[in-house]
């Protein structure tokens, strides 16, 4: 703030403080002629009331005598005179500055934690999965759910279903949450005609035992080779790739028929979003072991593997 | 009369004439007002971009204009304050240099919908596209209306082409190839893709990137 304008606002906070004290000793003191009849002579409603005079209330006299203090204290602690800074020298990027470092003081126990643990040590600890819980909702439920099902309409995995694109063990959550991931699968709309696409797509059912048609099945069988090299000749799938499992029954953009034409015809593209300049390490590795619990709970609870939802 | 009534009959004429008593209340409580908004109205324009900010593209100029046209500004602000719970929800609190390019600029006061200032990158495009479609088929209780009619619509790149030669006027540094590129730059875009490229670039286009997002909320 420059001269001119630290000089504009300490005129005005003098002219308004000012004038309204005058005011205040002067309403106090001022004597104002009467009438005879102890009125001021001022009539409303043609006469039917009268104008009387009383002395100001105490308790007004004290509350406004009281404020004129607070407004003093206020400009003397605060920043507000010009360009004062104040004797407190507050500002509210300050004030969140140390309300930041009170809260990280306070979580310290936990952070500390965070900072040494390993995802799969860390998934066995209550205080750091409900940490985990908090920041999964606010940054990750918007695709996988508030539960972490996932979502088919974007292709959002389920994260509780133990099967995994990349990897279900903790280096790989991080690797998956810090860095992100972008799964492509290209278009094969141009490689095979409908009738191809449907034979691959009823092949690619047949696989985890769904209900296809079996001849269409056999005769998709051979284009699956294009497949194979990332999926896999079993359509087993491929971690280091994020190919998925064909074989089980969890489907990332929706296991019927159509969906999986869908899917051959005209590809896919998933991205997950990079985490790493976005949360510091130990939110991540909270994440990480929260995720990395509910995937082991669910796991545990039900029995083929599967689980799908 | 004696002294002490002198004083009076100005305040006699001040209660019995209407029009002096509105000027003169007029006059009180524009103090505040003159004191706290018409410096920092006077010294807007000493804000400056932080070093390395550009202004908008032009696919997120026309972006930026579907955002103010939508009205999203009246259920999102673009503007984290500086409070502890905004720092750890949404990033380190705005600062004046990020929407220097912005005109007007979006900072809102509604928060029905969470706060966007840094929302780019934080949702892949496609999860941009799903969600302003139909925002329930990724967030189930969202209260927010769809938006579908943006896929069908193009961006008219004559428009964005007057848009930045009146935004130079206004002093922002869009050079002659800038222009001339931004019919281009635009031709064929829908205005679903237009805003989708103004969101993604939210907190990180505006942000010098050595001070990108993190800060505050980096520090271990």
């Amino acid at each position: 703030m420059n001269g001119f304008w630290s000089a504009w606002i300490m005129f005005l906070v003098v002219f308004n403080l000012g004038l309204t004290f005058f005011l205040y000793i002067w309403g106090q003191r001022v004597r104002i002629a009467t009438l005879p009849d102890g009125t001021t002579g001022h009539v409303w409603a043609h006469g039917v009331l009268r104008e009387g005079l009383r002395k100001l209330p105490l308790w007004w006299v004290l509350l406004s005598a009281a404020m004129f203090i607070a407004a003093f204290i206020y400009l003397v602690l605060y920043p507000g005179f010009g360009a004062s800074e104040g004797a407190l020298g507050w500002t509210s990027h300050k004030e969140v500055q140390a309300d930041l470092e009170a809260n990280r003081a306070r979580l310290a126990g936990l952070l500390q934690q965070l900072d040494t643990g390993s995802v799969e040590q860390l998934a066995g600890n209550a205080e750091a999965t409900a940490y985990g819980q908090r920041l999964f909702i606010d940054n990750c439920a918007a695709c996988h759910g508030r539960a972490g099902h996932g979502n088919q309409v974007i292709g959002a995995p389920d994260l509780t279903d133990g099967k995994w694109l990349y990897g279900g063990d903790g280096a790989t959550l991080m690797a998956s949450i810090q860095d992100g991931r972008q799964g492509t699968m290209p278009p094969f709309g141009s490689t095979f005609d409908a009738d191809g696409v449907a034979n691959l797509a009823n092949y690619v059912l047949s696989l985890s035992g769904a209900a296809h048609s079996p001849t269409r099945a056999a005769a998709g069988k051979d284009n699956f080779t294009v497949c194979s090299a990332c999926h896999g000749v079993d359509g087993k799938g491929n971690q280091t790739l994020g190919a998925p499992d064909l074989s089980d029954s969890v489907w990332l953009y929706g296991g019927d028929l159509a969906s999986i034409e869908t899917t051959i015809r005209e590809g896919r593209s998933g991205v997950m979003p990079a985490w790493r300049a976005r949360l510091p390490e130990h939110d991540i590795r909270a994440i990480a072991a929260w995720v990395y619990a509910q995937s082991a709970h669910e796991a545990g609870a039900s029995s083929a593997g599967g689980g799908a939802p | 009369m004696a002294r002490g009534y002198r004083g009076y009959k100005y305040f006699e004429a001040i209660e019995k004439n209407a029009g002096l008593l509105g000027i003169l209340t007029l006059i009180m409580v524009s103090i505040g007002g003159l004191a706290e908004i018409t410096p920092i109205f006077m010294e807007a324009h000493a804000v400056k971009p932080a070093l390395g900010v550009q202004p908008y593209s032009p696919l997120r100029l026309a972006g930026k204009d579907i955002y103010v046209r939508e009205g999203c500004y009246l259920c999102h602000t673009q503007m984290i304050r500086a409070l502890r719970a905004e720092s750890e929800r949404y990033g380190p609190y705005s600062t004046a240099s990020e929407s220097v390019y912005d005109r007007p600029h979006q900072w809102g006061s509604k928060r029905t919908g969470p706060d966007l200032a840094r929302v780019g990158g934080k949702y892949s495009d496609e999860w941009q596209r799903v969600h302003l479609k139909d925002p329930r088929a990724v967030v189930p209780e969202s209260n927010m209306p769809g938006y579908p009619w943006l896929s069908k619509a193009l961006v008219d790149p004559d428009e964005v082409q007057t848009k930045m030669r009146v935004l130079r006027m206004l002093g922002d540094p869009y050079t002659d190839e800038d222009i001339a590129g931004a019919r281009k730059a635009v031709a064929g875009h829908t205005e679903m893709e237009a805003i989708i490229a103004y969101l993604q670039g939210l907190g990180i286009d505006n942000v010098p990137q050595a001070e990108a997002p993190a800060g505050a909320k980096g520090a271990p």
